[in-house]
């Protein structure tokens, strides 16, 4: 499974500014990687392009062997009328119910099933949306600012057991946390808006894992390779 | 308690509005029979009130069964123009450009084909708060909440009941309020049906006492009207806060 891209051209009807412009790049391997740029430079629209939610563009776009693209985002709210472990329950499809419960021990939400999903913090939110995307059929899961307003120690938590359970799933995770992209994600995709050439660069982070260690120098060079390639 | 409001906000601007028709009648010296005095309103008020009663209950039943007729029939039209179809947009244009005409005006022609019974009260009531309600349908319904639509729409689990349903949560608030305000709707198109041509209800026995010139007995009417038309409003708010309640609990 792949995901190439080539000569990608976009530009919303009526506006005169292309949000992309010519703009490729290649992840081979499935594993956790980022989008990385600033607000506005078309993270969410390239998600969409990806996820099909787009169509005007031109270019090509090859999600080899990819047959199921998800996109989540920190805003989605659950229906009001059910409580957090009753929505749960009734999008588990058929056989998954132990790698939900297994999902909502890491991810720590035990005590939230009982809730509504308006009573619950922002953090925790945004775990209870994350997690439920994670027991659907998905070759490729777009987490854009997935896990905003979370702590440092429980996402990275998460990030790490994530990319235990599904080692053959393609993550693109958005986020402006350069730490963590550089930490965690295999292959960052740094977008640096459609005036500049090459208007995309992939850089190679720690993809730190459960069972192995990074090298702070190494992750400190990864940094400033992205914010160097960003700015 | 959205009951109570309700009472004492209409007794409030009655009370505001009779104070100014007194102060208009001693203001400018107007006989009694121009502006009745306050125990000459009170006395109709204890002569007429039985009757005038049973006469707005009559006419709030005809305004509550067209209510709901306009409102079922709207909930289905407005479901099936929520969608970016043809026939979805056909809908829409219809109820806006049709919405625009004052429907008051067609109330003659119902009355020549249909004559002066319930069914004409009926039809008009049902005709005039119809369309505001199905204009705010449809504009709950085809508005999406990407949001919480997100997921079942990438999940392939969306279906038209859902998206419904889901729409009709996030909006209870407003669709209580768009019912709530279709009731003053119906009532109206009730009464003007009475003015028309009708032998019974409250619009019916206004127009008689404006024949007489009796400005006590449609102060009496008008209280009555009024006062009614708080309960049922305040009812049917206190329904749509448990319906919420129910839902959100069950």
């Amino acid at each position: 499974m792949s995901l190439h891209i080539q000569n990608l051209t976009l530009k919303y009807p009526g506006s005169s500014n292309f949000v992309f412009q010519d703009l490729s790049f290649e992840l081979k391997e499935p594993g956790f990687n980022s989008l990385f740029g600033p607000s506005g430079v078309g993270k969410t629209s390239l998600a969409k392009i990806l996820t099909g939610d787009i169509r005007h563009f031109s270019g090509e776009v090859d999600h080899e062997g990819m047959k199921t693209s998800l996109y989540s985002y920190n805003t989605e709210r659950l229906p009001g009328w059910s409580g957090v472990g009753k929505h749960l329950e009734k999008i588990t499809p058929a056989g998954r119910q132990e790698r939900r419960e297994e999902l909502i021990s890491i991810f720590g939400l035990e005590d939230s099933l009982r809730q509504r999903f308006s009573q619950l913090s922002l953090g925790q939110q945004n775990r209870v949306n994350l997690l439920r995307y994670l027991f659907q059929d998905f070759d490729l899961l777009i987490m854009d600012e997935s896990l905003a307003n979370v702590d440092e120690p429980t996402r990275e938590k998460i990030i790490l057991r994530i990319k235990t359970l599904y080692p053959q799933r393609h993550f693109l995770y958005i986020s402006h946390n350069v730490v963590e992209v550089s930490k965690f994600c295999r292959e960052i995709v740094v977008l640096r808006g459609a005036e500049r050439h090459p208007q995309t660069i992939v850089i190679r982070g720690q993809d730190a894992r459960i069972d192995r260690e990074i090298n702070k120098g190494r992750l400190d060079q990864t940094m400033l390779e992205i914010v160097n390639a960003s700015s | 308690m959205l009951l109570h409001r309700r009472i004492y906000q209409f007794l409030i601007i009655y009370a505001i509005g009779l104070a100014i028709l007194l102060l208009i009648k001693y203001g400018l010296d107007l006989s009694d029979y121009v502006i009745p005095g306050p125990v000459d309103i009170w006395h109709t008020g204890t002569e007429e009130f039985e009757r005038y009663f049973f006469d707005v209950l009559n006419t709030l039943a005809v305004a509550v069964v067209g209510q709901v007729i306009s409102i079922f029939i709207a909930l289905l039209v407005g479901i099936a123009g929520r969608q970016a179809t043809w026939f979805g947009s056909f809908i829409k244009v219809a109820a806006y450009n049709v919405q625009a005409y004052p429907i008051v005006a067609i109330a003659p022609i119902i009355f020549i084909l249909l004559g002066d019974g319930l069914l004409t009260r009926l039809l008009i009531a049902a005709m005039i708060c119809y369309f505001p309600v199905l204009l705010s349908v449809i504009g709950i319904m085809a508005e999406p909440v990407v949001d919480i639509e997100h997921f079942y729409r990438v999940t392939g689990r969306m279906r038209w009941q859902l998206e419904v349903k889901i729409r009709a949560f996030e909006n209870l608030n407003k669709l209580t309020t768009v019912i709530v305000g279709s009731a003053t709707l119906a009532m109206a198109g009730t009464i003007v049906a009475e003015f028309i041509a009708a032998n019974a209800g409250i619009g019916y026995s206004i127009r008689v006492a404006l024949y007489q010139s009796n400005l006590a007995k449609i102060l009496v009417a008008l209280f009555l009207i009024g006062i009614t038309l708080s309960v049922y409003q305040g009812l049917l708010e206190l329904t749509g806060y448990s319906v919420r309640k129910w839902w959100a609990e069950k």
